[in-house]
């Protein structure tokens, strides 16, 4: 079992909820409380007259709960777990029962254990929305409508994809009147212009690019003003190249026409990347080493959960990145896993040149904490950013990336304080919302950790030190 | 082409506009006639510029090296200790609590839990050693810092390099051992000190005052720090040595002298408030006028002894609270047991006037003091958050074991109105001051009411325990 006291404290928004949870746990409140298939789930009677229905998958400590509380997760799943890892109170086993099917029918990462050892089916066994389907709704199925919706797909994705050429005609159009202009006066107006651009490529069905030029006047104004016209050349040069790399794909290898595809903003579905026999598959042990949150302007919250392989697994990616979003509105802030923890999974990487964003195919060992530090390569900071020159020449628009570092130290440079090689001369600026975290860290003389790097500035997420662990969060 | 060449060809074009410096012909090779070859120049630039590497300043700042020989607190306290101090609704005594056991265990908290809990280590950065007054300064400017030294034990040597609050205690130590050996460790340093320091060690001489120190005193008269004046005059004054004390003039002014008795006719005092001085300002109108008097100026003006001031004050309480509040200045609790024998409710009328510290006070003298003015209530202690909050911050020591058992024994919290109970952070308040041996009891009585009150006050009292319990490693 992976539910720990630590961990469900870690998931607790609030010490409130903590108190009022404990409030929860005597069985008098709990009417029905049962486990099967990796889930605990259980009913508690409110105030009202219909008592809440709580599940949880301790796998991976995800949960549902039918109370409005606003708060992620709320007190009956705190205390539902709570009770599980007390232990004072017993859990029926019983069959899952309908509402817990369709929780976890229409959840969107999969959490249930799924053994391919045990000779089950996975599509049985994994939870999924082909489990709604009816079985004679697939005898019963029509070849002639089958026919005339896989026509209407094909005319829909030839209409998006002309839709889609048509915006970077525009984009071309916008990017050389930029030029024509000069970014020294693009960066003071850049929130206007990228907005009106990203709105015409919304348009055109070409989301990624949008988000991608959306971004672009909150990275020019984190920097430097002496930084922003070089930093905004980068960023309308990689549009730019986005924009030739999808037209021309069938000129490209074909991971790079994929990546080209995703980054217009063509998105793969969870169950079409599941059940692509080409993907890349690592099962391994994985290590979460960062948790970031961001709120994105479309009102949802970007949850990215970082990754790092733990078992060897020759020539395979060392780190992988799990993208949750979730609605701004529902408060929830972190994703189910919390930093330090050890999952044993398969992941489905998106195809790509430089492998990175991936699902969790198959979980064999929920979330647990370990205290064992990472286990890191060897190389110094300097080496792990060769490697990223590298994965960049191979994917010209490459994003945030994790390096690791050995021996490296903390130092300042006036209120700027950069993560710093000496063997290799090289020094990274840390982000600036890192300042005073990473300030204790200063004059510590060696440090050893992972971080992640986005071009402009490096996050570091996870420190050994000879005063002990050091993490973002 | 390369990137110097990329930079000084294309980039200044591309900054500027294309429209007013227009790129150079031979560069131009239009993929596509539309674009002219601009973009594809962009993207080549691009790319260029994220190849290269990020800049490496020429020097970096040196970090001060810190001597702190403190133990850091045991990695099991950590996250609690953070989660209390960020608790939103937590109010000021939890952390005077923590800031207090953190002096006396000698323990500081682990250097990376500084910026976590940032406000509580600038507010009690002296209690915290070295690592944390560094921290508490980081933005301040390197002239205006001491250095970070914190040893195990003070000598004459090494006296002046600690934190003010630990000089201030040495120096006092130093006074009651030897009073014109602690004046010329002031005197040696005097001219180094800032304005706070110098008024701080100045009240030290309040301990075993005489007429040895006045040649001292009378060179400090012409400071540059008006409450080191005012306080210097206010200490010639007691030694008979400054002239005639202005605020002992306006005091007696106010003061009523006659006759009481019959068989032995005694002095009988009666101090007369302003008219324009009503009700809760009279408390403080009261402090403020005797705050330069002592009771040995106040007592020679009658030609009557320090002890009989008391007895000729009788019934009068404005007069009683002067002689309560003079009393606690000049640390003389026995004049202070005999006028809170009279004004019962001093605790209160104290509270009300303002006063807000206890100056060189040790924390034996702050408990007896506290068992002073809660002692005539007896078993019916005020019920009034505003006085337990004030008695905390004035004492900042945990309360008597005798007052803290009363409180238990009385059941206290039960028998708070539902109204008080969960208007006031009673719960925090008690668990700070409550000594050790008490806590268990404590605990019982709190664990009842609702948990959303007493999370903070419970985890307290388990931190508390466990650091006195001392699981820290180095």
């Amino acid at each position: 079992m992976s539910l720990t006291l630590e961990r469900i404290e870690g998931l607790a928004p609030d010490q409130a909820s903590l108190a009022a949870a404990r409030k929860l746990l005597k069985p008098a409140s709990w009417p029905t409380l049962a486990q099967g298939d990796g889930l605990i789930w259980g009913e508690c009677q409110g105030s009202g007259a219909t008592p809440y229905r709580v599940v949880v998958s301790e796998a991976d400590a995800g949960y549902k709960c039918t109370c409005p509380s606003r708060k992620f997760p709320c007190k009956h799943t705190l205390a539902l777990m709570w009770m599980r890892v007390d232990r004072s109170t017993a859990f029926a086993s019983a069959a899952v029962p309908d509402w817990v099917k369709d929780w976890l029918s229409r959840r969107r990462g999969s959490s249930t254990p799924v053994k391919k050892a045990e000779g089950k089916d996975e599509s049985k066994s994994r939870p999924s929305i082909l489990l709604t389907e009816a079985p004679e709704a697939k005898a019963e199925a029509d070849p002639k409508a089958e026919q005339r919706a896989a026509a209407a797909r094909e005319r829909n994705r030839l209409e998006r994809e002309a839709a889609v050429i048509a915006g970077l005609d525009e984009l071309d159009v916008w990017l050389a009147d930029q030029m024509t202009h000069g970014v020294a006066n693009f960066v003071a107006q850049a929130p206007q212009a990228c907005r009106t651009i990203a709105q015409r490529l919304v348009d055109a069905k070409a989301p990624g690019l949008a988000g991608r030029l959306d971004a672009v006047p909150t990275r020019l104004f984190t920097l430097p003003g002496l930084a922003r016209p070089s930093a905004a050349l980068r960023e309308l040069g990689q549009v730019h190249l986005i924009s030739q790399a999808y037209r021309r794909r069938s000129e490209l290898p074909e991971l790079l026409a994929a990546d080209a595809r995703q980054a217009v903003g063509w998105s793969v579905t969870r169950d079409a990347l599941l059940n692509d026999s080409a993907a890349l598959r690592v099962a391994a042990k994985w290590r979460v080493f960062a948790v970031l949150s961001e709120a994105q302007p479309d009102r949802l919250r970007r949850v990215e959960t970082w990754l790092w392989r733990e078992s060897s697994a020759d020539r395979m990616p060392a780190y992988a990145v799990l993208v949750d979003f979730v609605p701004i509105s529902t408060g929830a802030a972190a994703g189910g896993y919390l930093v330090g923890d050890e999952i044993d999974a398969e992941l489905n990487f998106y195809r790509s040149t430089v492998p990175l964003r991936a699902q969790i195919s198959s979980l064999n060992r929920g979330a647990e904490q370990s205290l064992t530090p990472l286990a890191l390569p060897l190389e110094s900071l300097g080496a792990s950013y060769a490697d990223y020159e590298q994965a960049l020449a191979q994917l010209p628009w490459l994003g945030t990336i994790p390096l690791t570092f050995r021996s490296a130290c903390v130092r300042r440079h006036g209120e700027q304080i950069y993560i710093h090689d000496e063997q290799g001369g090289l020094s990274l600026p840390l982000d600036p919302s890192l300042a005073t975290h990473a300030l204790p860290l200063a004059g510590l003389d060696r440090v050893d950790g992972i971080g992640l790097w986005n071009g402009y500035e490096f996050t570091m997420a996870w420190a050994e030190t000879p005063l002990g662990r050091w993490l973002r969060s | 082409m390369n990137l110097t060449e990329l930079r000084a060809k294309v980039l200044p074009s591309l900054t500027t506009g294309t429209s007013r410096l227009a790129l150079p012909a031979d560069l131009i090779r239009p993929a596509d006639p539309a674009s002219d070859g601009v973009l594809a120049l962009l993207s080549l630039v691009g790319q260029a510029l994220r190849f290269e590497r990020p800049s490496t300043p020429e020097a970096f700042s040196v970090e001060p090296e810190i001597r702190d020989e403190r133990k850091i607190i045991a990695d099991a306290l950590r996250r609690p200790l953070v989660r209390l101090l960020g608790a939103k609704s937590a109010t000021e005594h939890p952390a005077r609590a923590l800031a207090r056991i953190f002096d006396r265990m000698r323990l500081r908290p682990h250097p990376f839990d500084l910026p976590l809990i940032d406000a509580f280590v600038r507010c009690n950065a002296e209690k915290l050693g070295p690592t944390a007054q560094h921290w508490a300064d980081r933005q301040k400017p390197q002239d205006t810092t001491r250095s970070y030294f914190d040893p195990e034990a003070l000598d004459d040597s090494n006296w002046t390099q600690v934190a003010l609050r630990r000089r201030i205690a040495y120096l006092e130590q130093r006074r009651r051992d030897d009073a014109d050996g602690a004046r010329a460790l002031v005197e040696s340093n005097w001219a180094k000190e800032d304005a706070e320091a110098r008024f701080r060690l100045l009240e030290v001489f309040e301990t075993r005052l005489s007429l040895a120190d006045q040649s001292f005193l009378s060179s400090l008269e012409k400071d540059r720090a008006p409450r080191v004046r005012a306080t210097t005059a206010k200490f010639l004054a007691r030694l008979g040595a400054g002239g005639e004390n202005p605020a002992l003039r306006a005091c007696l002014e106010r003061i009523k002298q006659g006759k009481s008795g019959l068989l032995r006719k005694r002095v009988a005092l009666e101090l007369e408030l302003p008219t324009n001085v009503k009700d809760q300002a009279a408390s403080r109108w009261v402090r403020q006028t005797f705050a330069d008097v002592s009771l040995a100026e106040l007592a020679g003006a009658f030609k009557i002894t320090e002890r009989e001031l008391t007895e000729a004050a009788g019934k009068d309480e404005p007069l009683l609270l002067a002689l309560a509040l003079m009393a606690t200045t000049e640390r003389r609790l026995d004049l202070l047991e005999l006028a809170v024998e009279q004004l019962p409710n001093a605790w209160e009328k104290m509270a009300e006037s303002g006063l807000d510290t206890l100056g060189t006070m040790t924390e034996s003298e702050r408990q007896r003091w506290t068992e002073t003015i809660a002692h005539p209530y007896g078993k019916g202690l005020p019920a009034v958050y505003s006085l337990w909050d004030w008695l905390h911050r004035i004492t900042d020591a945990a309360a008597p074991f005798a007052v803290m058992s009363v409180l238990l024994k009385a059941n206290f919290f039960a028998k708070l109105h539902e109204h008080e109970r969960s208007g006031g952070p009673w719960f925090e308040v008690m668990a700070a001051i409550c000594p050790p041996p008490q806590r268990q009891e404590l605990r019982e009585q709190i664990v009842q009411f609702d948990p959303s009150q007493t999370v903070g006050p419970l985890l307290l009292l388990d931190i508390l325990d466990r650091m006195e319990r001392d699981l820290a490693h180095v």
